[in-house]
């Protein structure tokens, strides 16, 4: 018994130590790439935190590239505004409606004077009209007297230039100078009133 | 030891991120917002009207959120090149035509330019859109593009765009909602303004959508005796759910604010952070009410079957 007190006490694992070891290389490249591709999917997903960008745009440059054409005649814009608005009475495809409105298809009015054409949706036509060879004897109102001299101008070089219509396109510009000498008039035009305005 | 501060301070900071990142950023970038205007120059977006507005808290109350979502999404923009005008030459424009999109045969060129007018062809990069408008520009032909969005949901029919947080503005609160048991309704005012189709819909949602299975709500109408004329609110319903003869089913004031509020829901507005171009290319059918799940699979609608 004694001889074994005497017995040093028998350590059978080794004491963990800290030694120093290089990091592989790969780690960090693997670091970098990571690193690399987390901000290239930030910069095309984040906006940049901007308020204007939404997914699927990138940056408002990018939303810059995907706005409609501005400044000219916008026909796709006439061709919604007509499906709108002027539509329910004067048909899609232009042809009038018995007792509602004459057709604008291969019509004298829509497709002449644009001093007379324009005067029509901003105050209003009310009596008797030959078009087509045919007498009419409705109302419209003042349908134009509303919309932006950019939508009136597409709306009704839209008019001018489907179904067959090949006249000059009328812009914006034009707009703004028949809507000044309309003025705040509250009557609509008669037939005989148009045809007295000279056809410039 | 005492880690008490150090406790403290860890928690400290770990709220405090989260408090900036999900309260304070989000209040800095959208809590201001304020009108803005279209593309056409209109201000956007009005209020509703009032009775509009209280509709919005019967919708609330009714939960309709549970089921119907709204929030239109956009996967991509794309650019319709439509010809709007033949011009005189038309042989050199069918040339054109043909340049511009290579696969389109001679008969099938004069074929599309009989329909004017019409959309000819789709890219996705603006240049591309560009340089065909101008190919096509021969003889007094008239061509522009069309800025179209794309997406599933756009697919469907739901929505011209998607919904930014400026279509949000005068709700209170925003009724997003997050499952698509029913279709989405964000455009809802847009694919069917008629405020007669949605009042026979609440009141018996099969008789208008075949197969639907919204629950009806009878609660939102009372029977009563008709009078000597019927009252012009009167439901228009089919013989099997129409009251009996004497007797007429009208609206209450809950029931027409919660169809003046569905009808008051449109996004469609063309705006510089979500630009369209007014007229659309190829409608998708109107009025596709159906639900999602029956619709497509790409979309989180849980299976309704």
């Amino acid at each position: 018994m004694n001889a074994n007190l005497n017995q040093p006490v028998m350590v059978d694992v080794a004491e963990p130590k800290a030694v120093s070891g290089q990091v592989p290389v790969w780690l960090f490249l693997l670091g970098f790439v990571l690193l690399f591709w987390g901000m290239y999917y930030f910069d095309q997903r984040s906006g940049w935190f901007k308020t204007e960008v939404y997914s699927p745009y990138i940056s408002v440059a990018d939303l810059q590239r995907f706005q409609p054409p501005t400044g000219g005649v916008d026909l796709g814009r006439g061709r919604a505004i007509y499906e709108n608005v002027c539509a329910l009475c004067h048909n899609p495809d232009g042809a009038g409606k018995p007792n509602q409105a004459p057709p604008l298809a291969g019509s004298e009015w829509a497709t002449g004077s644009p001093a007379r054409m324009l005067r029509i949706p901003l105050a209003g036509l009310t009596g008797p009209i030959d078009v087509k060879g045919q007498q009419w004897n409705l109302a419209m109102p003042a349908m134009g007297a509303q919309m932006s001299d950019e939508d009136l101008a597409a709306t009704l070089s839209y008019i001018r230039l489907s179904w067959g219509n090949k006249a000059s396109e009328i812009t914006p510009e034009m707009v703004k100078a028949i809507r000044a000498q309309v003025g705040n008039r509250s009557q609509p035009f008669t037939g005989p009133e148009l045809l007295s305005i000279p056809e410039k | 030891m005492n880690y008490g501060p150090l406790i403290f301070l860890a928690a400290f900071f770990a709220l405090a991120s989260s408090w900036f990142g999900v309260v304070l950023t989000p209040q800095l970038n959208v809590g201001q917002l304020q009108q803005t205007n279209t593309l056409n120059g209109a201000l956007y977006p009005v209020a509703r009207p009032g009775t509009a507005q209280q509709g919005l808290q019967v919708y609330r109350a009714n939960g309709c959120a549970q089921c119907h979502s709204q929030q239109i999404g956009q996967s991509g923009t794309v650019f319709d090149v439509l010809l709007a005008n033949a011009g005189t030459n038309r042989a050199a424009l069918s040339e054109a035509l043909q340049k511009v999109k290579p696969t389109l045969s001679a008969a099938d060129a004069d074929q599309l330019l009989s329909r004017i007018p019409v959309e000819v062809a789709r890219f996705t990069r603006r240049e591309e859109a560009d340089a065909a408008v101008k190919t096509l520009s021969v003889g007094g032909a008239k061509a522009q593009f069309l800025v179209c969005p794309v997406g599933p949901d756009i697919t469907r029919g739901w929505g011209k765009r998607r919904n930014v947080a400026e279509d949000y503005l005068f709700d209170s609160p925003t009724l997003l909602g997050s499952v698509r048991i029913g279709p989405d309704l964000a455009n809802v005012g847009v694919r069917q303004p008629d405020i007669n189709w949605h009042l026979r819909h609440l009141y018996a949602p099969k008789s208008e959508v075949k197969g639907s299975t919204m629950p009806s709500y009878p609660y939102l109408f009372e029977k009563r005796k008709a009078g000597r004329q019927p009252s012009s609110e009167a439901l228009a319903l089919t013989s099997e759910l129409a009251a009996e003869k004497g007797w007429e089913i009208v609206p209450t004031p809950e029931g027409k604010a919660l169809v003046a509020y569905l009808v008051s829901l449109r996004s469609d507005a063309p705006l510089f952070i979500s630009p369209i171009s007014l007229a659309s290319a190829a409608p998708a059918e109107v009025g596709t009410n159906a639900s999602a799940a029956n619709a497509s699979a790409a979309t989180n609608a849980p299976a309704s079957k």
